[in-house]
């Protein structure tokens, strides 16, 4: 698989009068692993749907895979779309539906094919074969509303997986998780990454969910690029401390950055 | 009971029928609210259309119809306007708003209009025995529409439901398909609304699919049992008024709401069993 790249110039959103991102410039090639790191509030969500074409900046420019959004009718962006692998927030599905795993699995073949086709059988096969590779094969009769919140997440992204993405965007995907499931799910996306080399951007206020192999942080401060840049670099700089407005000390084990408020920290 | 009753049952179980397919998408994008919505849309075109009056006979006749549909339509696209990912509205909200216009419309129609009242309000209830044969093939062909839209668009539907911001973010080309099935859905609940009435509609739109949806697996048995469940509703409803001389509407309204009541105390038990 080759991962698309996003290239974003002089990009502004507003929000009535308020400048809600404000992106001068930002690169991000093929193949990257890239955390949008933020507070809450700072824009992080609003940069993944406008890559993805769902928002429309009030001005700049926006190339996904070279091609300018903004010069793209509705219909071709949304043809464009069928590439992007999206993990929503739990807020933005319907979890209480019948559906069972495989149906939800099966949707990410859905999105890769066009109108008025129906499914073969290879397709099923995909859907199959990454619902085999997630560890799921044992539930795949199981209505989703059934599943853990763990197992629903790791049904998301098998989903996601079998629309066969070049892009994968993922938005907060270990919120409303046990720590145990959060450090699942990383992994499963740590290896997705080793595994296809697709392009993955990932949004995260928890430092300590983004994987190892995440090798670029985006932190975002009140719509603006704080800091952009390697990610063990940016957790060397203040600019952590600026963005959360405390003292953090960073830990990194078995190649995991946990951020520390200082304040919160018991003195010797 | 004479042919014109066989008639009857054949026009409550396409109506049934229809209802409850449309029930299943309406019910599983949590906008249940529609059905009333819409059918008060379609009670004000019905209302104002009837104003019209035409040299041609026929025209003036449909008048009301297409007064209905139209403004049905209007108002179910005006739903479309509220988008997934760029949430500051829940649908529900902009449902109640159309809905108070709708009624507003509705009530300053019947206050303006110098005839019948009580032919205006009958539209509230609707009323199964006036059906006619002409009525009965409308309802049946929009209702080999719903089918055959609910086919073709099968697959892009399922995600709709699952999620709307998903099928908008992926590539599912939302719009277009949410937007038809606006168009649909506003002129399926037209056509129905005199067979059917703008409150009974309602409780047809909303039980039998939330009964399906309560003890069904899979998609597909959620779409054949919804469409069952409305068929059922109908037709006890119908059987059990005309035997019992009862009000039809109230008797299929209150079918199909013991449906979902048993519906619910199965799912209850099966999952005490589990």
């Amino acid at each position: 698989m080759i991962g698309s790249s996003l290239s974003l110039s002089g990009v502004e959103v507003k929000r009535g009068s308020r400048a809600v991102l404000n992106i001068k410039n930002l690169q991000i090639p093929s193949g990257a692993f890239v955390g949008i790191v933020g507070t809450n509030g700072a824009g992080k969500t609003t940069l993944l749907k406008i890559c993805s074409g769902l928002i429309k900046p009030n001005r700049g420019t926006i190339k996904f895979d070279n091609r300018d959004l903004s010069k793209l009718s509705c219909w071709s962006k949304s043809n464009l779309r069928k590439h992007i692998g999206y993990i929503p927030q739990a807020i933005e599905y319907n979890s209480e539906l019948p559906f069972t795993l495989r149906e939800v699995v099966t949707m990410g073949q859905i999105s890769a094919k066009p109108l008025l086709t129906h499914l073969k059988k290879q397709d099923y096969l995909i859907v199959d074969d990454w619902i085999n590779k997630l560890g799921l094969a044992g539930l795949s009769n199981q209505t989703f509303r059934t599943l853990s919140g763990g197992e629903q997440q790791k049904t998301l992204i098998a989903r996601a997986m079998a629309q066969e993405p070049t892009i994968l965007m993922l938005d907060e995907p270990c919120s409303n998780l046990d720590f145990n499931w959060k450090y699942q799910i990383t992994e499963i996306i740590d290896q997705l990454y080793r595994q296809t080399n697709i392009t993955i951007l990932m949004v995260s206020h928890d430092t300590n969910l983004l994987p190892p192999s995440c090798g670029r942080i985006v932190l975002l401060h009140e719509g603006n690029l704080l800091a952009d840049g390697d990610a063990e670099d940016v957790f060397a700089s203040n600019a952590l401390e600026t963005a959360y407005q405390c003292r953090i000390e960073m830990l990194n084990i078995g190649g995991r950055r946990y951020a520390i408020n200082k304040k919160q920290t018991l003195e010797p | 009971m004479d042919s014109y009753f066989y008639l009857v049952i054949v026009a409550g179980l396409i109506a049934g029928a229809s209802t409850g397919l449309l029930g299943v998408y309406i019910v599983g994008m949590r906008i249940p609210f529609i059905g009333t919505c819409i059918s008060h849309a379609a009670m004000a075109g019905f209302i104002y259309g009837s104003f019209l009056t035409f040299e041609n006979a026929t025209l003036t006749a449909v008048s009301p119809v297409l007064g209905g549909i139209t403004a049905s339509v209007m108002a179910a696209l005006s739903l479309a306007a509220i988008r997934p990912d760029k949430t500051r509205m829940d649908t529900n909200v902009g449902l109640a708003i159309v809905f108070c216009l709708m009624l507003g419309l509705t009530f300053l129609g019947i206050g303006l209009n110098q005839g019948s009242r009580s032919e205006m309000l009958g539209l509230l209830w609707g009323n199964i025995l006036f059906t006619d044969r002409s009525g009965t093939i409308t309802i049946a062909v929009m209702a080999l529409v719903l089918v055959l839209f609910s086919h073709v668009f099968n697959k892009e539907l399922k995600v709709l439901l699952f999620s709307r911001s998903i099928a908008a973010a992926t590539g599912i080309h939302e719009r277009f398909v949410y937007g038809l099935f606006l168009i649909l859905c506003g002129i399926i609940l037209a056509v129905n609304l005199p067979l059917v009435g703008g409150l009974m509609i309602f409780s047809l739109v909303t039980c039998p699919a939330a009964a399906a949806y309560r003890i069904c697996t899979g998609h597909k048995s959620v779409v054949i049992t919804a469409t069952i469940f409305g068929m059922l509703s109908a037709l006890i409803g119908f059987l059990v008024s005309y035997y019992l001389n009862l009000p039809t509407g109230a008797c299929i309204v209150i079918v199909s709401a013991t449906i979902f009541g048993l519906s619910a105390v199965y799912r209850a038990i099966r999952s005490g069993a589990d």
